[in-house]
């Protein structure tokens, strides 16, 4: 050992005592504390429960017709968590015995949230199972249960250039419709130009708040595509290179999507051409489809029943499970309330564990955490069964 | 962000009888009992599922006892874990493990992690200590790189503060001093002879309960040679006036002699390897599952409240704060006073506030050449500390390029980096909902401006990926009050030293005791894994003694 003599009083033992000290110091301390109640609920714990609620009861104020095929739902509660353009809820709906969840944008300003209301518009998707069942059932002064605000799809001014160039379909148009709301109402500072593609102009959602904000701010623009109608004041065909390089003006700019997958096959071709690079092109995400029967690389067959054996908190339960549906929707079938949140394979609220068996999780869907990828985690709103299986869920 | 500390794990016996490690298994589940699925009995309930609780749970189980973890998160790791946004995966917490070491020269946590408990993962080495960069001392400003290896630092110090290795010999040999008697004191099976560590750990007992300040003026190092050396204080958050030298010197010591290592997969890769193992050993996992009360009789635990229904047993392993256990999991007037002093006394941790970029240029692009910056104010650490309790200007940022231990972690062309600062109060509990996007945006882009400028790199154009937490989102995802990264401070008398000699006394409720950041041996990854293998093991010492 080479020990120097050190010291830091004039006598080595002095220094010990010092030491001998820090017990009786701290008892001492710790005495003295107050004898009050306390929690661990406090400041930033209440700001998060505020901005992150696990879950908000809302009731829907009013239903606004959008044609025959989409309807607005404008919502109430106290107090809603704010949001950020661009985000979604997800919605608990309990149909049949079916326990499921599906994701809307909110549409509406996010000043509203601040006055307790928030708005999502939906679309009745012809072979959908929730939509069609919400736009039939859904009437004023129902209560809903829906999850705090969630999703990435936000104008962020570190990143993004200033001036954004929206790409909508359909009902793709809801988050950019916030976004419109929020510039006009001075929460949001950038410039918005919208090529917004619809089929004819009767089915063009919110075509007159639209052309309302772009006209009482000129940092929204809206470009409305048509794309089975040709008609005077409206472009007509789909979104091309040239329509999104026009838009831009000569500068380089952000693009953000938010459609329907068809609409991304398309425009992510056209969007090539422009050689963008990868950080200004931004998409929304998108459910996983129904059927992976059409998925490249599927080496399933879609067909047939199989069995999914689930271990719930130390239990295990055996359901049947579709060969054609994600294991998410036989959980749902079953009345098993999994979490999930954007059923699009991103938020990873759904992680599950497989103890046994195979799934096909399609490569552009797959945004698993490395370690739960070796470990054998899946997300279940995207992994379609290769067989039978078993799995580890904790239901909320 | 950090990621000490540094006390041999026989240490636990420092004031303790040996404890038996293996028991025979006896397992009390449902299963054997045959009872109704409504109640669960189980040897040991561990709540929380961060580093101290996996760590718990794993050596309960391992020990043959059937044990409960349970989590309100859907996911292990609580801070270490980790985040996809994009094509990149972020690390949100880790900056260096402390106490791993190669394979050949192993720490304790590496033969913790490797050898006892048997998991698997890959750990990759941090290539140099730090570069640290001080921004408002004019003339005296820094920017130094620091290596690790002893002979290494001593030298590079030496060209930087000519004639400071005599000092820096010094410091060296009272680190050597602090782990031989800690050594000691952990062979000695918890009978450490007090002439023994009079005459041979003199030096220990002569700077271990003094301030990192008052032990490097002692030793007359010269003043850029202590600047220099102090760098590592914000991973502990507290001034080098207030922060136990034997608790640095130990940290900054197993730093030099066995390096500083990250998990290849960030550390979701060490989670969910040591919730495997959990499994393997027997262990129950349960997520999404909030403790809600624990059960006492007669002052006692008997069980736990849970979303699923009660759970029993005599057992609790906390891995969350005291405040939660004490605060909202039980009666007030179950608890007795001296407890509720305690927790009141105690003062909360740094609070963190971390920036995520995935950058769409590789490291060598953008010109980054090191892992870890430190860029502070000034190395006046009670300054810089004291800037910590409010926005002011943003304090301290401590900084890492991922790739550069970690050369594969993000797609080719891109890199990771992450910008770490923390918070003494809670002032990210008092921003208006309305201004909290805000806020955080104005922080994180000082942030990034600010180690652009004084590194002389330009970043922002190439940012692909943001993402920003604060101690809200670390109060959302850990339930630490206040969102504390740093559990309870151990600065001035709260430090690991005494925390350590007052096991027994601190355990007021019999039956609860702390693993993760607010155990014993303090916050910080390396601590935690430590905590959790400490409190097993005592739970462990209190069944053998009740006979169970
Ligand atoms: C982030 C995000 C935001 C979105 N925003 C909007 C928006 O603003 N507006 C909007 O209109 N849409 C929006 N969507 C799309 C929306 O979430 C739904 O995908 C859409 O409404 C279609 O749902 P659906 O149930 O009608 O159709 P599908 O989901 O295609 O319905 C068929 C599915 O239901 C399953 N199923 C069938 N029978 C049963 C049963 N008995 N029990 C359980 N499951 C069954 C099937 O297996 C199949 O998976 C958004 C999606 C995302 C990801
Ligand atoms: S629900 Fe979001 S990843 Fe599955």
């Amino acid at each position: 050992m080479n020990d120097f003599n050190f010291h830091v009083k004039p006598i080595g033992l002095m220094d010990m005592l010092y030491f001998k000290k820090m017990v009786p110091a701290r008892q001492k301390a710790l005495s003295c504390g107050s004898a009050e109640p306390f929690s661990a609920e406090r400041g930033a714990n209440k700001l998060a429960a505020l901005l992150h609620p696990k879950e908000q009861r809302l009731t829907i104020a009013e239903v606004i017709r959008h044609g025959a095929d989409a309807k607005t739902f404008v919502l109430t509660g106290e107090p809603l968590a704010p949001f950020r353009a661009g985000q979604y809820l997800s919605f608990r709906l309990t149909i049949g015995s079916s326990v499921l969840t599906r994701p809307y944008s909110i549409s509406s300003s996010p000043k509203w949230a601040s006055e307790g209301k928030y708005a999502v518009t939906i679309k009745r998707q012809m072979d959908g199972f929730a939509s069609p069942w919400i736009l039939d059932h859904w009437k004023a002064g129902d209560a809903v249960t829906a999850s705090g605000p969630e999703g990435t799809f936000c104008y962020e001014p570190l990143r993004d250039t200033k001036r954004v160039i929206g790409l909508a379909g359909g009902c793709g148009i809801t988050p950019f419709l916030s976004m419109a709301y929020a510039i006009r109402d001075g929460i949001e500072d950038f410039e918005l130009t919208l090529l917004y593609g619809s089929r004819k102009e009767c089915d063009i959602l919110y075509h007159g708040e639209l052309a309302k904000i772009a006209k009482e701010t000129s940092k929204v623009k809206v470009v409305n595509i048509l794309s089975d109608e040709q008609k005077e004041g409206y472009e007509y065909g789909f979104i091309t290179a040239e329509r999104i390089r026009a838009a831009c003006g000569g500068e380089v700019c952000s693009v953000f999507l938010c459609g329907p997958a068809a609409m991304y096959a398309f425009v992510d071709k056209e969007l090539e051409k422009l050689g963008l690079e990868r950080k200004y092109i931004r998409h929304e995400l998108y459910p996983a489809p129904a059927s992976p029967a059409k998925i490249p690389g599927y080496p399933g067959i879609a067909n047939g029943t199989l069995t999914l054996s689930v271990r719930l908190y130390a239990e295990t339960k055996n359901v049947p499970m579709r060969a054609d549906e994600t294991v998410l929707t036989a959980l749902e079938r079953a009345g098993i309330t999994v979490p999930s949140r954007c059923r699009g394979g991103e938020c990873g609220f759904c992680r599950t564990r497989v103890i046994s068996g195979e799934v096909f999780l399609p490569e552009a869907l797959d945004h698993r955490r490395m370690a739960d990828l070796a470990a054998g985690y899946i997300h279940p709103c995207c992994s379609y069964p290769l067989g039978n299986l078993s799995i580890e869920v904790w239901p909320e | 962000m950090i990621w000490l500390v540094a006390m041999p794990r026989s240490l636990l016996l420092f004031f303790f009888v040996r404890l038996c490690t293996e028991s025979n298994p006896t397992r009390t589940t449902i299963f054997e009992r045959g009872v109704t699925s409504l109640e669960h009995a189980y040897d040991a309930v561990v709540i929380g599922a961060g580093n101290g609780g996996l760590t718990a749970a794993a050596t309960m189980a391992k020990a043959g006892k059937s044990v409960l973890l349970l989590e309100q998160h859907n996911l292990p790791g609580g801070f270490a874990t980790s985040f996809v946004r994009g094509r990149f995966e972020f690390e949100p917490s880790l900056h260096e493990l402390c106490d791993v070491g190669s394979p050949e020269n192993p720490g304790e946590v590496r033969r913790l992690l490797q050898d006892t408990l048997g998991i698997q993962a890959e750990f990759l080495p941090v290539p140099e200590a730090y570069r640290l960069i001080t921004t408002a001392e004019g003339k005296e400003n820094l920017n130094v790189v620091m290596p690790f290896g002893v002979k290494e630092f001593v030298d590079q110090m030496e060209a930087y503060v000519p004639g400071s290795r005599k000092s820096m010999e010094r410091f060296l040999s009272l680190c050597e001093s602090i782990m031989a008697a800690l050594a000691y004191i952990g062979a000695s099976g918890g009978k450490a002879d007090a002439k023994v560590l009079m005459k041979e750990h003199a030096n220990f007992l002569k700077c271990g309960g003094y301030s990192v300040s008052r032990i490097l003026s002692a030793l007359h190092m010269p003043k850029k040679a202590q600047r220099i050396l102090c760098a590592y204080w914000c991973y502990v958050g507290v001034s080098t006036k207030e922060l136990n030298f034997a608790l640095f010197a130990a940290m900054l010591y197993k730093y030099l002699t066995k390096g500083a290592w990250i998990p290849r997969m960030r550390s979701h890769e060490l989670s969910t390897a040591l919730e495997m193992r959990v499994r393997e050993l027997g262990g129950e996992i349960w997520y999404n599952t909030k403790a809600e009360q624990i059960l006492t009789e007669n002052g006692r635990v008997t069980g736990v409240k849970t979303s699923r229904g009660e759970i029993k047993t005599a057992h609790v392993l906390a891995c969350c704060s005291p405040n939660a256990v004490f605060g909202d999991m039980m009666e007030f007037s179950d608890i007795p006073q001296q407890q509720t002093r305690m927790v009141n006394a105690r003062r909360i941790g740094a609070r963190g506030f971390v920036v995520y970029l995935g950058l769409n240029r590789t490291a060598d692009e953008l010109g980054l050449k090191d892992y870890s910056y430190f860029i502070y104010e000034s190395m006046d650490t009670v300054k810089e500390a004291a800037r910590a309790d409010g926005f002011n200007n943003h304090p301290m940022q401590a900084t890492v390029c991922l790739n550069r231990a970690n050369p594969d972690c993000s797609p080719p062309g891109t890199c990771i980096m992450s910008f770490t600062t923390l918070y003494n109060k809670d002032v990210w509990g008092s921003v208006p909902a309305a201004d909290y996007v805000s806020k955080k945006r104005e922080v994180a882009e000082h942030m990034i401006r600010d180690f652009e400028r004084q590194v002389g790199v330009s970043l922002t154009p190439y940012i692909e990926e943001i993402e920003i937490a604060t101690p809200v989102t670390m109060a959302r995802y850990t339930l630490n009050p206040e969102g504390a990264m740093y559990a309870y401070s151990c600065g001035g008398w709260d430090t690991m030293l005494p925390r350590l000699m007052m096991l027994k006394e601190d355990q007021i409720v019999p039956g609860i005791r702390f693993a993760g950041g607010y155990g014993p041996r303090i916050y910080g990854y390396s601590s935690t894994y430590l905590n959790g293998e400490l409190t097993a093991k005592l739970t462990l010492a209190d069944m053998k003694e009740a006979g169970e």
